[in-house]
């Protein structure tokens, strides 16, 4: 190494540019060489493993467990069709849907006040928003039952009870309500993140001459802040859905019967029913919802469709 | 408060942003204090004060087995995503070669991956290749999940190196690896770092990959937590949860200071 680096080192003086561009071509190809590990690797245990999980949701499995031909669509079809499964589906999207939403509404006052605030209070924020991201979703999941816990033992009921504001207990643990606010206890950090990274590239002398313009703070944060942090919002909300249709811990610990998701139904068809081509189908079926909204986002973002000239 | 904030609109953030902190420490706090209650069942608001949780978790075989399990698999895990990481950061950054974009996409796929589908999928190829061995498909799965992390940060702590001090050091006659070692790797240390920790904690607390490949011999602790939940009642399962937290914190407060949490997790 050190004698062709030398070599480079005579050249530039005899010719800079060719030297260069020689120098730049003997780098480029050991340089890149580096990746090879991590690329075989990815190739053979996620690449490889996709692609089959891919193929054998179109098999066909025989009562002996073994999974080949002929290729069908039977199971996308009973996905669709059975009313059960169906239903699996719909809450999927349903609760996906309605966590980044409410995630987005609740994360733009806190991104803004992270924002904009003195150091320190910045500091608090953001250390009270990041901890419980790397607490185990179990542990997380299991404190909101704890508050959750129907009956008049559990901490929301107390809390309701005693300020009157309920007579007798409510029942909301092992309900969509239930699993919507697990999800957003665990993934309300993604929202705040990439809004605050956004926000915090707003010129705040935008916001200044708007308001100095006479306009009144719900329209500057309606006319300025909200379009210029569209990109973080976009981001935001394509994690926290993903997120949330992918999960199966919340859903398991807190919607128990009555708000299974496609994650759970994918855990049950392979270790109770074994039924591994369903199983795979219903995997590819939560892939595909999960990259249609990832590729749209993307879609919005670097095409700077988000960015009006105004 | 603030000049930037005031009247009404000041008043709805500033009670959303409490409400939220609120929201956020209120199921953990309460964990915490089940854990020292003295009651066979969690109850609010929490009675009595005891450690005699904390003693029966330290005596509990299932927990520390699983205790020792998930910090070895961790270490594992962070040493080997690091292992294919870096270079593969370094590659993407210092490399032109066609292709580029698209090998880091390539590289970067597995965060977008549902985790979940990552592991069922990997299930299925290691049942079909005869590898028995849970504690080896662990790590491997965990690799796969934890390593576009690392690639992450490096590439961040690498596009902010000074290639000019590179050329000086190659200049003067040091080769490659050395400039490496001497030059690159000092200003990107603390990025490897906060790679490395990311590793350790996302393989700590990994549920929807180990799910698919741990077996009953070798359940990491996320999954004997969640045996305890849903299975059978055990009333250490708060002190069990506390222990975790705490764990969490620390990795927290580590973060904060090797780079500073926002940029560790900046995307």
């Amino acid at each position: 190494m050190t004698t062709s680096d030398d070599a480079v080192t005579v050249l530039t003086v005899e010719a800079p540019a060719v030297a260069q561009r020689r120098a730049r071509w003997r780098m480029a190809l050991p340089v890149g060489l580096l990746a090879v590990p991590m690329l075989a690797f990815l190739t053979y245990f996620f690449f490889y493993p996709a692609f089959i999980l891919l193929f054998s949701s179109i098999q066909t499995q025989d009562s002996r467990g073994i999974i080949g031909r002929p290729f069908t669509l039977a199971h996308y079809a009973r996905l669709i069709n059975v009313e059960l499964y169906a239903r699996v589906l719909w809450t999927t999207l349903r609760i996906s849907i309605i966590t980044s939403a409410l995630a987005t509404v609740l994360a733009y006052p806190v991104a803004l006040v992270m924002v904009r605030s003195r150091p320190m209070v910045t500091r608090i924020i953001t250390l009270i928003v990041i901890a419980p991201l790397i607490v185990s979703v179990v542990v997380r999941g299991y404190g909101w039952q704890l508050v959750l816990q129907n009956g008049p033992k559990g901490m929301l009921n107390w809390i309701l009870m005693t300020l009157h504001i309920v007579d007798a207990p409510i029942s909301v643990l092992y309900t969509e309500v239930a699993v919507v606010i697990g999800s957003l206890h665990v993934f309300f950090p993604m929202m705040v993140l990439p809004l605050a990274s956004a926000l915090g590239k707003i010129d705040p002398n935008l916001e200044d001459a708007a308001r100095m313009l006479g306009a009144p703070w719900w329209k500057v944060f309606l006319r300025v802040t909200l379009p210029l942090s569209m990109p973080g919002f976009v981001a935001g909300f394509t994690l926290v859905f993903s997120l949330t249709a992918g999960s199966f811990v919340i859903p398991a610990i807190l919607g128990g019967a009555s708000a299974v998701m496609l994650g759970n139904l994918i855990e049950q068809q392979i270790f109770v029913v074994y039924d591994w081509p369903f199983g795979a189908a219903i995997a590819v079926v939560l892939v595909g919802l999960v990259l249609a909204v990832n590729g749209f986002s993307m879609w919005l973002l670097e095409g700077r469709r988000l960015r009006r000239p105004e | 408060m603030d000049e930037r904030f005031s009247g009404f609109g000041a008043f709805i953030l500033y009670t959303i942003t409490a409400g939220m902190m609120l929201f956020i420490l209120a199921p953990l706090l309460l964990v915490m204090a089940a854990s020292v209650s003295d009651s066979y069942f969690v109850t609010f608001p929490p009675q009595g004060f005891t450690l005699k949780w904390y003693a029966k978790v330290l005596q509990d075989r299932d927990f520390l087995e699983a205790m020792r399990l998930s910090i070895l698999l961790a270490l594992g895990t962070t040493a080997g995503s690091l292992l294919l990481g870096v270079p593969a950061a370094f590659a993407l950054v210092r490399g032109r070669f066609f292709g580029l974009a698209a090998i880091k996409g390539f590289l970067l796929s597995p965060l977008i991956f549902p985790a979940l589908v990552t592991g069922l999928a990997l299930l299925q190829v290691l049942t079909k290749l005869g590898s028995q061995d849970a504690r080896l498909n662990l790590l491997i799965g965990h690799v796969v999940v934890t390593s576009p992390y690392v690639i992450r940060t490096v590439v961040t702590s690498l596009q902010l190196v000074d290639e000019n001090l590179e050329d000086a050091a190659r200049t003067l006659g040091a080769n490659r690896l050395r400039t490496f070692w001497r030059v690159t790797l000092p200003q990107i240390a603390s990025g490897v770092a906060a790679g490395g920790l990311f590793a350790f904690m996302v393989s700590f607390d990994n549920y929807p990959v180990t799910m698919w490949l741990a077996n009953s011999e070798y359940s990491p602790v996320p999954l004997i937590l969640m045996r305890q939940l849903v299975n059978v009642f055990d009333p250490s399962v708060p002190a069990m949860s506390t222990i975790i937290i705490l764990m969490a914190m620390v990795g927290v407060l580590l973060l904060e200071k090797l780079v500073g949490l926002r940029r560790a997790l900046a995307a």
